[in-house]
């Protein structure tokens, strides 16, 4: 049989920039995650803390609104102040809702894929597999950034409107605290999920081991510290890193009584962030050994 | 559009396997390979667990050779942004993102190689237009038979325009239908320039849609080239066989003994067919010429028994996969 020269035309116009191609992934998989109502609901849900936020910002400032209420408003304005504190609970309710999404969304990332062995035609592309976990991270970033620091730096700035008088430029510690503590916990709930997901096929049993790694070793680590009368049991537990990293980061002070120093909550959030890309490195392949 | 004939086939049109060796810890995966892959239609074929796969997944970049160098015209993996656009594969598993269409699956991987949308929308009709998945594509490919994930498969492998199509078993689960349909599509890839190199186990269809075979078996190659020069050059070893259907197999048998490249000469069954082993199968076909003009034979049928892949695999590899 004869072989012949190439005969057809080769697209020649010009290609997406390599960076943006990891946002293919999270197309689809949004489009899945919305595609569940009981999701959609919960996310729903999710937004209501910041409107109520929003409403008692506005309030705050404007007070003649609810003058046909008589109540002693005044009062009202002095026990809800708009500080640190206001901004801190509503950001940390926040986080939690994070944690439900990830339990939600997170084991629905990679496993599919491996179990469908997916990833040689992701990665028999230019297409890296660092590429791959940020596509799949992007799902649940977005997701949770549009429930945290987004909303919390409106309703920050919507106060530094209402307020003004140098307030924002007083307060910009709170911004600060938002954005940095918000990516702090969604990388590291993200990153923790997708592993998880990598590793367990199982969406059931995946998302007990979510809650094992928040709340078991949580306990276990409060039992540690109870126990030997130390703080170091809490390197173990990201959900108590968080919180004291919470405290730090809006400037409060942490009163618990086995609270860890800000370097140990640091190191908890990095080695934990680490671990979860370690164990991601190990799964996410091109290939299974097929002889 | 009528095809140019073929031009001398130069390394960088070539997809080169030197020195290259692939180790799983302590498990071989292939050594010593040494290949030069022209275009065309190339078989690989050997056993389960021979090393198919592995060569495959070093084609395209998928792992690294542990020792020696992989290019695939002229490129390597040190380029992946070039190398992958010149690669199609399609993995002997099924392989679906989960929750796609058969459409969205061919389209989302033409935009992770960096096409446009519009132009991936076109590009992905007309792959799988090419694949006969028309009215199927808006289906998700979870409800899809065997066969049409099959197709979409070799959808989304040719949907980028490759120079090599690497494809993994193919034919797996294809109905006679399809098959000739696919195997039609892979001569006409062929015929445009593109390398396709595919795997099976079904012999008779490697010998009936290769130009070209590489036979593997325990992570070595065993032969290489066109099938019938991979044969002649096992003449000496085992001497090809020639079926002829005749009036007096008796007599012809007696006649063709006295030339010297004929070893053996097999009376069958059904009285009329002789078979014929030979050192030479030239000289052979000249001199039974001669032998049959001088005694008058009627001849039925001259065919060559053992000549295919088929042969070839058993001699080189084995009906159990082990080297004789």
């Amino acid at each position: 049989m004869a072989v012949y020269e190439r005969n057809y035309g080769r697209y020649q116009g010009p290609l997406t920039p390599p960076w943006s191609r990891f946002l293919i992934l999270p197309r689809y998989a949004a489009k899945d995650v919305f595609d569940s109502r009981l999701f959609v609901a919960f996310y729903a849900l999710c937004f209501l803390l910041p409107f109520a936020g929003l409403l008692m910002i506005y309030l705050h400032h404007n007070l003649a609104a609810l003058k046909f209420i008589e109540l002693p408003l005044d009062e009202l304005k002095e026990a809800l102040p708009i500080n640190a504190t206001f901004f801190r609970k509503g950001i940390e309710f926040q986080s939690w809702l994070c944690f439900l999404m990830a339990l939600f969304v997170g084991p629905a990332l990679v496993a599919p894929d491996l179990r469908n062995n997916g990833l040689p035609l992701y990665l028999s592309r230019p297409f890296s597999r660092s590429e791959y976990v940020l596509g799949k991270m992007t799902v649940l970033v977005v997701l949770m950034s549009l429930v945290t620091w987004i909303p919390g730096l409106l309703l920050f700035f919507f106060q530094g409107y209402l307020e003004g008088g140098g307030w924002l430029g007083n307060n910009l510690r709170i911004g600060a605290a938002i954005f940095a503590g918000s990516w702090a916990w969604l990388l590291a709930v993200s990153l923790v999920a997708l592993a998880i997901s990598a590793w367990v096929k199982w969406k059931p049993v995946a998302r007990v081991s979510l809650l094992i790694v928040f709340f078991v070793l949580a306990g276990f680590a409060e039992a540690l510290n109870v126990a030997l009368d130390t703080w170091w049991g809490n390197l173990l537990s990201l959900s108590t890193a968080m919180n004291k990293l919470w405290f730090f980061l809006f400037g409060q002070e942490d009163t618990q009584r086995w609270t860890q120093p800000v370097w140990a909550a640091w190191l908890t959030i990095i080695l934990g962030c680490a671990l979860s890309l370690w164990l991601l490195s190990r799964r996410v392949r091109a290939y299974e050994v097929v002889r | 559009m009528t095809p140019e004939p073929r031009k001398k086939s130069t390394p960088d049109r070539r997809v080169v396997f030197e020195h290259v060796s692939k180790f799983y810890g302590d498990v071989l995966g292939v050594n010593r390979v040494n290949l030069s892959i022209p275009p065309g239609i190339t078989g690989l074929v050997g056993p389960n667990g021979s090393g198919k796969t592995t060569l495959m997944n070093m084609m395209v970049g998928l792992i690294r050779p542990s020792r020696g160098r992989v290019s695939v015209l002229g490129l390597t993996p040190e380029n992946p942004e070039e190398l992958f656009r010149h690669v199609g594969y399609a993995a002997q598993y099924d392989a679906f993102p989960p929750g796609l269409t058969g459409y969205q699956f061919v389209e989302a991987y033409l935009r992770v190689h960096g096409f446009p949308a519009k132009q991936a929308e076109a590009m992905a009709w007309k792959a799988i237009e090419r694949v006969g998945l028309v009215e199927a594509a808006k289906r998700k490919v979870a409800g899809y038979s065997k066969g049409m994930r099959q197709r979409v498969r070799l959808a989304q492998a040719l949907a980028h325009e490759p120079s090599v199509m690497v494809l993994d078993e193919p034919l797996n689960g294809l109905d006679p239908m399809a098959r000739a349909e696919v195997i039609d599509l892979f001569r006409e890839l062929a015929d445009g320039g593109l390398h396709v190199i595919v795997s099976s186990h079904i012999l008779h269809e490697v010998d009936l849609i290769s130009d070209q075979v590489v036979l593997i078996n325990g992570g070595y190659i065993v032969a290489e080239g066109e099938i019938g020069d991979v044969r002649d050059e096992m003449e000496e070893e085992h001497p090809m066989q020639v079926l002829v259907r005749c009036d007096r197999p008796s007599l012809l048998a007696s006649r063709v003994f006295e030339a010297d490249h004929v070893v053996e000469a097999r009376l069958l069954e059904d009285g009329r067919s002789l078979l014929i082993r030979t050192r030479d199968a030239d000289k052979f076909h000249l001199a039974l010429n001669e032998i049959v003009l001088a005694n008058g034979f009627a001849i039925e049928a001259v065919a060559p028994a053992d000549s295919d892949v088929n042969a070839v695999y058993q001699y080189l590899i084995g009906a159990n996969g082990d080297k004789s």
